[in-house]
């Protein structure tokens, strides 16, 4: 099965805007979900100038675009996911 | 060459201030770099003001343009003599310095300055001058040219005299221990830097005093000339897009240490050269983590990092967790010769007033860090944008 890939990113303007509450995914990710989800941390999208810096921050979730995001987000967004793999 | 000057002191016991007073100042444009180690009679206060007096005014003179010789010539022929012990009120060196080597200097009072070439003590020959006003004043005017690996070492009669009285030393370390202690460290370690060899004067000094405690205040200045450790920071992208593939070789092909400040420009760069970075999503403090980039020495957030890193420069560092600005703080004071590539292209997202933070313009922000690298720790900085 291929990997999800979480990209948070860490650019300054998602970093100002709580990306750096997003850092404890790092424990809760693999607690959750195993070695099935891959994370990393990236520079900026360019989400941020191209659409609208008050969405910050951005997260991937493979290509889904997660806007304002937060552990919840990001922690659904995964789930569905998989979900949409197995079946 | 690069001129690696640094001075360490240590007041006299029980006093509260120094008596000695040192200053430096380079001069981007020309290269040079003057410095001048004053002596206040006595100790405490009074002799922190003769000595910063007599200093600041050598500095502003020669800076408003005359040469050495006759700035002292004034200073020496109008200090004011001490009515209750008839001898000057401060004595000094003066310095003046030039990248290519040539060097002035003048000395009135203070202990013969100490110049080792190699693992030699070089005498060179001076010309004295004697004071219009005071019979027993004269200075000693010197004109050297030195080479790379040369030093000089001025000191105040406290370093000469310590140890002054003891059963071992009755005339103190005199200028013959310190050179033999100088020769030593330096044959141990011949790239010492002059901050710390300026720092080992002082607490050999210390250890020739009976009960390790200064009886006199004792400074130490050292010139280093050197090969110049450079550091190159790109941060920021290029104004003109087309120019990124040779702005970023540029930048990877310097010798010079290199970082990078600015996730975007860490992208630039990856991208044109291709070379991965390796980010992090861990931060530190309150500061996104450092990257990785093969062949860049230090790759970090921009504008975040570069505020902290200016205020560490600017009051000492005072978190708890190394953190980013601090890897770019340290950076930047190990190296001599600072150039900054900034990129001149603004970040819009940055300037919009949702933003929970107010964010400076990288442009406000490196012009900031330039005068206090310059200032305060005595860099060669240039800022170049692009
Ligand atoms: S900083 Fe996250 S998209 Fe620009």
């Amino acid at each position: 099965m291929k990997k999800t890939v979480v990209k948070i990113c860490m650019g300054t303007t998602c970093f100002v805007m709580g990306a750096s509450e997003l850092q404890e995914l790092e424990e809760i990710i693999p607690k959750k979900f195993g070695n099935s989800v891959d994370i990393q941390g990236v520079t900026c999208l360019d989400y941020c100038s191209s659409c609208s810096e008050a969405q910050a921050p951005y997260v991937l979730v493979d290509d889904e675009v997660i806007n304002k995001a937060t552990i919840e987000k990001v922690m659904e967004a995964i789930e569905r996911k998989l979900n949409n793999g197995q079946e | 060459m690069f001129i690696d000057i640094d001075c360490a002191q240590e007041k006299k016991y029980n006093q509260n201030t120094y008596g000695d007073y040192f200053l430096s100042k380079r001069y981007p444009q020309s290269g040079d770099l003057i410095a001048v180690l004053s002596d206040g009679l006595g100790s405490g206060i009074k002799a922190n003001i003769l000595a910063t007096m007599t200093a600041t005014m050598l500095l502003k003179f020669v800076e408003a343009g005359a040469d050495i010789k006759t700035a002292c010539e004034v200073i020496m022929n109008s200090l004011p003599v001490c009515k209750v012990r008839k001898i000057s009120y401060s004595t000094f060196s003066v310095a003046h310095c030039s990248e290519d080597g040539e060097v002035r200097i003048v000395e009135e009072g203070n202990p013969n300055f100490v110049y080792i070439s190699g693992n030699n003590v070089v005498e060179p020959p001076y010309t004295v001058i004697d004071s219009d006003t005071f019979t027993n004043r004269h200075m000693r005017v010197y004109k050297l040219q030195l080479k790379l690996g040369d030093r000089l070492i001025f000191c105040s009669d406290g370093v000469t005299q310590a140890g002054l009285g003891s059963p071992e030393l009755k005339l103190g370390l005199r200028r013959s221990g310190l050179i033999r202690f100088l020769l030593e460290k330096i044959n141990d370690t011949p790239d010492i830097s002059s901050s710390e060899l300026a720092k080992f004067v002082v607490r050999v000094a210390l250890n020739t005093e009976a009960d390790r405690k200064a009886k006199d205040d004792t400074s130490c200045c050292v010139i280093y000339y050197r090969e110049p450790r450079r550091a190159l920071i790109f941060t920021g992208p290029p104004y003109h897009q087309e120019k990124d593939n040779e702005y970023a070789h540029e930048f990877y092909n310097s010798d010079a240490k290199k970082a990078i400040c600015g996730g975007t420009t860490a992208n630039l760069i990856s991208r044109e050269l291709n070379i991965p970075v390796y980010n992090n999503v861990r931060s530190v403090g309150k500061l996104p983590a450092v990257s990785q980039m093969e062949g860049v020495d230090l790759v970090t957030e921009g504008i975040l990092t570069l505020t902290k890193t200016y205020e560490y420069l600017e009051n000492g560092f005072n978190d708890k967790e190394k953190n980013a600005a601090y890897d770019l703080m340290q950076f930047l004071l190990s190296s001599d010769c600072i150039e900054f590539m900034v990129g001149a292209k603004l970040n819009q997202a940055h300037y919009d007033p949702n933003l929970p933070i107010e964010i400076e313009i990288r442009k406000n922000i490196i012009k900031k860090m330039a005068k206090i690298l310059e200032n305060k720790y005595i860099k060669k900085v240039t800022v170049r944008y692009i």
